[in-house]
């Protein structure tokens, strides 16, 4: 058998940054608004998706409140530890997916629109998150853990409407992972920085969120070979 | 539900067996994508045992490649991941093969139960280890005689002899097989002295003094690329069990009177209608495989659903002759010295290349 160097795990998982440093108030202004716009996209998406599903208008308010509940927590952790969160950079940063989604609603489409919001952000949110509690500081940690647990339901919303109507939209579905995933790959490059300063891994973000989002296409009923092939886009380019 | 937790041996085989997938972008896509990749189900499907029951597998590709190791968090991540997935499809027993199980214990990943939401149950999960010493002790015995070795006067060496595999072999050979004289070569000397008071014998040797003297060699030590092996100081005939990982103890020493077989291979007794055995380069891929992965496809058809082979130095004789009555029962057979081995073997001729 082979005999691995193996560093000391636990030292290196309980390694947490100085929340203190200018340096990391920094990258957090930039993070911390990513994540506050994110839920702010995330809230107008499912109020907008609700106009074209009447039937469902309901379900997705309730949806969207949570979110503006989550971006309400997110604030507060940036007031904690006394960051004003860049909101500017957030805003251009969403605008290339943000656009998608506005070309995508203006065509009634719903299956892009829930592919964009209810899987790639939501999944995009999942992993960032789980990835994110481990090395928070003890008020963002608890806020975090519990705004987790609301995105897997969003997630769960989604891959359900895309499940049932799976056969109609298939098509769809490919070209719109085809025109956003490499966007969603884009975006966690331009964060790669910011986020290593947070102590968190670009390559676990990257792992995670498709694992997150393999595991909704799945669901939805594509073939792990269809799964591959759409993940892989991520991946390159 | 079995399932089969692998990897291809090289980034340059990963990237062929992505294009032949028709994964166009991740066989283009460089070293630090794949480091990002994750695992993925690459199939599902049905074996029968000469019994007559079906059980169905499925097999996972964690997207490690060896050239990973280097990279601790990466390696470590891929292992954790393809498991995360395993348990998430409800699999009852799942193979670690390859470096995943390596990686698993030396990086003591069991201090490790939670990814992400998920609680990892390590009695759906198995190294294969029982069987796979097993295999190794089963090629040993029926060979050797092939080769005119008398393994009851025979000095037998074992190359990694402290490790789980290594550890059970030595165990087997000398209260089972009962072997002239066990060397015991491995890198730490208080496990060393440890396992030769377990056995009550064996003698402690460094690999330099342990290969002229011995007539049967299993190395379950991965052998580092710069090893060199005097091949005019070995023994003739000598037998010698590659069940390392990986396998590369071919090139370096087989001919001229010295017999390489690959360890802790099986053959099944009829085809499987699977692909992922090409990756491992296996001579006749619809029906060989490691034996750590036959372990549970066993586990399964005995519906022994739990973490048999976990730990290290945790194997029984008594579990190994377990899985040896299962492996024989369900259809498997250790791989043995081919004809053209035995037929040069026989005539004393040179032997070019083990299959």
């Amino acid at each position: 058998m082979a005999t691995l160097e193996a560093p000391e795990l636990d030292a290196a998982i309980s390694n947490l940054p100085d929340f203190t440093t200018e340096t990391y108030k920094d990258a957090y202004s930039r993070i911390n608004a990513i994540v506050i716009e994110g839920e702010q996209e995330a809230h107008d998406n499912y109020i907008a998706i609700g106009t074209l599903l009447p039937d469902q208008a309901e379900e997705l308010t309730k949806l969207a409140r949570m979110e503006l509940k989550h971006m309400k927590g997110f604030t507060a952790c940036a007031n904690n530890l006394g960051v004003v969160a860049d909101m500017a950079f957030a805003k251009e940063f969403f605008a290339p997916l943000h656009n998608n989604f506005t070309t995508a609603l203006a065509a009634g489409k719903v299956p892009t629109c829930l592919l964009i919001q209810a899987l790639l952000i939501e999944a995009f949110a999942i992993s960032a998150y789980h990835i994110y509690i481990p090395v928070a500081d003890p008020f963002a940690r608890k806020i975090t853990e519990g705004v987790v647990k609301d995105e897997y339901t969003h997630l769960n919303y989604g891959q359900e409407w895309l499940k049932a109507n799976l056969d109609s939209c298939r098509e769809e579905l490919e070209q719109a992972n085809r025109d956003n995933l490499p966007l969603i790959r884009r975006m966690l490059d331009q964060v790669a920085a910011d986020a290593a300063v947070l102590h968190m891994d670009k390559e676990d973000l990257i792992e995670d969120f498709l694992i997150a989002y393999q595991e909704a296409l799945t669901e939805i009923g594509f073939s792990t070979r269809e799964i591959a092939r759409m993940a892989a886009a991520a991946l390159v380019g | 539900m079995f399932g089969l937790i692998g990897h291809s041996s090289s980034f340059a085989q990963a990237q062929a067996k992505a294009r032949e997938l028709g994964l166009e972008e991740m066989a283009e896509a460089d070293m630090l994508a794949w480091c990002s990749a994750p695992p993925q189900l690459l199939e599902t499907f049905q074996v029968t045992s000469r019994t007559g029951k079906t059980i169905e597998g499925t097999y996972i590709d964690s997207c490690f490649v060896p050239e990973m190791l280097s990279r601790f968090k990466t390696a470590t991540r891929k292992v954790q991941n393809a498991m995360e997935m395993a348990q998430k499809q409800g699999i009852n027993v799942t193979a670690l093969g390859g470096f995943t199980s390596i990686i698993f214990e030396n990086y003591d990943l069991s201090k490790f139960q939670q990814i992400r939401n998920t609680i990892l149950e390590w009695e759906r999960f198995t190294t294969g280890n029982t069987h796979t010493a097993w295999v190794i002790c089963q090629q040993v015995e029926r060979n050797a005689p092939l080769l005119g070795i008398d393994l009851s006067r025979a000095k037998v060496a074992v190359v990694g002899a402290t490790g789980d595999i290594g550890s059970a072999v030595c165990r087997w050979l000398s209260q089972k097989t009962g072997v002239g004289e066990l060397l015991l070569v491995a890198r730490q000397q208080q496990r060393l002295l440890d396992l030769q008071t377990s056995l009550g014998g064996g003698t402690i040797l460094s690999l330099e003094e342990a290969l002229p003297q011995a007539d049967v060699v299993v190395w379950v030590a991965s052998l580092p690329q710069t090893l060199s092996i005097d091949h005019d100081s070995l023994r003739k005939p000598c037998l010698m069990i590659d069940g390392g990982y990986p396998k590369n103890l071919d090139a370096k020493v087989a001919g001229d009177g010295v017999h390489v077989l690959k360890g802790g291979i099986v053959e099944f007794w009829q085809d499987i209608g699977w692909q992922m055995m090409e990756v491992a380069e296996m001579a006749k891929p619809q029906r060989q495989m490691f034996a750590c992965f036959a372990e549970a496809m066993l586990l399964d058809f005995e519906e022994i659903h739990t973490n048999f082979s976990w730990g290290r130095n945790n194997i029984s004789l008594a579990n190994m002759e377990l899985i040896g009555d299962a492996s024989l029962r369900h259809g498997f057979q250790a791989i043995g010295l081919n004809p053209a081995q035995l037929s040069r073997a026989a005539q004393g001729g040179v032997e070019l290349a083990a299959a």
